[in-house]
């Protein structure tokens, strides 16, 4: 999978940001009683079948959620194989709705930040260098 | 009578039309535009006045205009729709009629980038068929483009342009009847090289009971030399140069091909003076206006009726 | 989507001169998408600024940070404990974008390092196209989904003009005449009538700086006046 550098994560830069925000995170988390409104609100969950991967819920709980509760200690597999919840799965049109009041938007902008400081981000079907982009629609057909 | 022109006047009486060309100089050089009309008068009813032609700047089209009429000849009013939006158009046109213009031609431009400002904006904040519509709402509602009145009204003949080898060719004909919808009273066509699919052209307009509605004018454009057909059929964008033609001049003496250009010209002119559904010929001889008096004696057109009123 | 370009280096070199610490942000949004200016172009962006400047020996240090785009405050926000830190930043966003973050940090010169060419379409990878001038009045349901102001150099409303030729612009060979596409376009749908009326002088839509406040939402931020009983 493609990441552009084999480093090992920068542990101590995630644990600040979650330190930062552990109110939030702390709270939410607490909050989500899988009531799966925010789920009607999406428009992609609702255009892929209701899907559950598409589940706003879903996509922070599994991606900064799951860093939160291992308080970081996350790899960069880990980060690699999460990053098309928050990316491909969600285009932060900010529509979800909450009736908890969780900031689902803020989190999954969260949960991109610190991939981003990783040097993981999302990856257009037609970026340079890509996987996808290597074996992707080539003009000729061929 | 819609403006009282000369040219208005020799076409409804049912005359063969001849119209003239004139390039305006490329400085404010007032003597330039006198001396070439001493090769026009008396030959043409008419001389259009070009506009910033190929998007290279000029004397402005009216100030031309108003020198013509100075020396005693009618002008053909060239405006494009590149360089002006609709309310510096309505200014020039009130301008233009109060000092005497009478005839107007409704233009689109060519594209800026051919021209000697290529960065320059466009403009078009109208099209060329929008500027007729606007020009006989002037004339025929007395208003502006906007609905207000207008006080001293501008009597002008809208005359246009239509390219009977412009693509898609089965639009072409279409595209007249819009103009004329659109209040054109006569055109010009581009230079015609091509006698066949003119022929067929015109056939289809008459067909359409269009040339009853509206003055066709044949444009031709005398051939200088091999050099200037073969440039004029690869670089001049809408012209259709058959390689008969080409092959015709290649055949004679380079010191005759002139002459030769010249009688390939009035070979043209006598048939469309023969075609049914053609008012008339527009003679452009860009940058060599002193073959003019030659061409307009070898086709027969002279002597030019002298009109009343 | 909005497409834009990187400017050209020795361009971005002159901006950057007068400073010592610049910031360059870049954008998860569209330009991301049209490669020119998400969190790979900025750190390709900032080598080759380094590397220059070690060339010629310039005191530059640059820095790098991308946000999920700059057209929202919200993510803007994400800059707002480094900026200190700068004495200028630049942005790899578009035209709104950076214009979005000068507004954030108005005591901060804000230097655009790509120039927003358009609104356009992805054709292919590295391959994007102009298709809207966002002129604020479509006529896309008539002209058989071509656009005439956008896709005609002349923007007319009655072409084509006289100058097409073998199909293509006078403009470049290379153009297809939008008025050519938009005849046959109608003809094969049976629709050929909808250019055979002349289409009448526009009313220009985009003559000044476009504001758009939704009915539904509109409470939220216009406060209505309170009507006054009227005195006797």
């Amino acid at each position: 999978m493609f990441s552009g550098h084999n480093k090992p994560l920068d542990t101590e830069k995630i644990k600040a940001t979650l330190e930062q925000n552990r109110g939030k995170i702390k709270l939410s988390q607490a909050a989500c009683a899988s009531c799966s409104l925010c789920a009607e609100s999406c428009f992609l969950y609702r255009g892929n079948n209701h899907d559950p991967r598409y589940m706003p819920s879903y996509k922070w709980l599994s991606s900064l959620g799951k860093i939160y509760k291992k308080r970081g200690n996350v790899d960069r597999a880990f980060l690699e194989q999460t990053r098309e919840n928050i990316w491909k799965n969600c285009v932060l049109c900010m529509r979800c709705y909450c009736p908890f009041g969780i900031d689902i938007p803020g989190l999954i902008g969260l949960a991109r930040s610190i991939y981003r400081s990783q040097g993981v981000y999302g990856i257009y079907p037609y970026t340079v260098g890509a996987p996808e982009a290597e074996n992707a629609h080539d003009p000729d057909g061929k | 009578m819609k403006a009282g022109s000369n040219l208005e006047k020799v076409l409804s009486a049912g005359h063969f039309a001849v119209t003239g060309e004139l390039g305006p100089p490329r400085g404010a050089d007032v003597a330039a535009v006198r001396e070439k009309t001493q090769y026009l008068r008396g030959m043409v009813d008419s001389v259009n006045i070009t506009d910033n032609q190929t998007a290279v700047v000029r004397m402005a089209s009216w100030a031309a205009s108003l020198i013509l009429l100075q020396e005693g000849l009618e002008p053909n009013y060239q405006m494009v729709c590149r360089d002006r939006n609709r309310l510096a158009m309505q200014a020039d046109i009130l301008g233009a009629y109060g000092l005497g213009i009478r005839n107007m031609l409704c233009l689109s431009g060519d594209h800026q980038k051919f021209g000697d400002h290529p960065k320059s904006k466009k403009v078009f904040d109208i099209d060329s068929m929008q500027l007729i519509s606007m020009v006989k709402k002037m004339r025929d509602e007395k208003k502006f483009q906007g609905g207000e009145e207008i006080t001293v009204p501008p009597q002008m003949f809208i005359g246009a342009a239509e390219n009977p080898f412009g693509e898609p060719y089965d639009f072409r004909v279409l595209r007249l009847a819009k103009k004329i919808e659109a209040g054109a009273d006569f055109i010009q066509t581009q230079c015609i090289y091509n006698m066949d699919r003119f022929r067929t052209w015109v056939k289809q307009a008459v067909d359409m009971g269009l040339t009853e509605k509206i003055y066709i004018l044949a444009g031709v454009t005398p051939f200088k030399s091999v050099g200037m057909a073969k440039y004029m059929q690869k670089n001049v964008p809408g012209l259709d140069v058959p390689d008969a033609l080409i092959k015709r001049l290649e055949g004679v003496d380079k010191k005759d091909q002139a002459k030769e250009g010249i009688a390939m010209c009035c070979e043209q002119i006598q048939e469309f003076k023969e075609m049914k559904g053609v008012a008339g010929v527009h003679i452009m001889a860009i940058e060599w206006e002193k073959r003019v008096p030659e061409i307009v004696e070898k086709a027969k057109l002279l002597p030019r009726p002298k009109m009343e009123g | 989507m909005v497409i834009a370009e990187v400017k050209p280096l020795a361009e971005i070199m002159e901006l950057i001169k007068p400073y010592k610490k610049v910031l360059n942000t870049g954008c998860g949004g569209c330009v991301a998408v049209c490669l020119g200016g998400g969190q790979k172009e900025v750190d390709t962006l900032n080598t080759r600024i380094e590397l220059t400047c070690r060339e010629r020996n310039i005191p530059l240090e640059i820095g790098g940070f991308t946000v999920e785009r700059q057209c929202d405050m919200q993510f803007n926000a994400e800059f707002d404990r480094m900026v200190g830190g700068y004495d200028a930043l630049m942005s790899m966003a578009c035209g709104a974008g950076i214009q979005f973050l000068a507004e954030r940090f108005p005591a901060k010169p804000v230097l655009p390092a790509v120039n927003t060419v358009f609104v356009g379409v992805n054709k292919e990878i590295g391959w994007y196209e102009e298709r809207c001038q966002s002129c604020g009045d479509c006529v896309l349901g008539v002209t058989g989904g071509i656009c005439p102001v956008t896709m005609c150099a002349k923007s007319l409303f009655n072409g084509p003009c006289g100058g097409p030729q073998d199909g293509h612009c006078e403009v470049d060979k290379d153009t297809p005449c939008a008025w050519i596409q938009i005849h046959d376009r109608l003809k094969a749908q049976g629709r050929l009538e909808n250019i055979l009326k002349v289409f009448p002088a526009r009313e220009w839509q985009n003559q000044v700086q476009g504001k758009l406040l939704l009915e539904e939402y509109r409470g939220r931020y216009v406060k209505e006046e309170k009507q006054s009983p009227v005195k006797k």
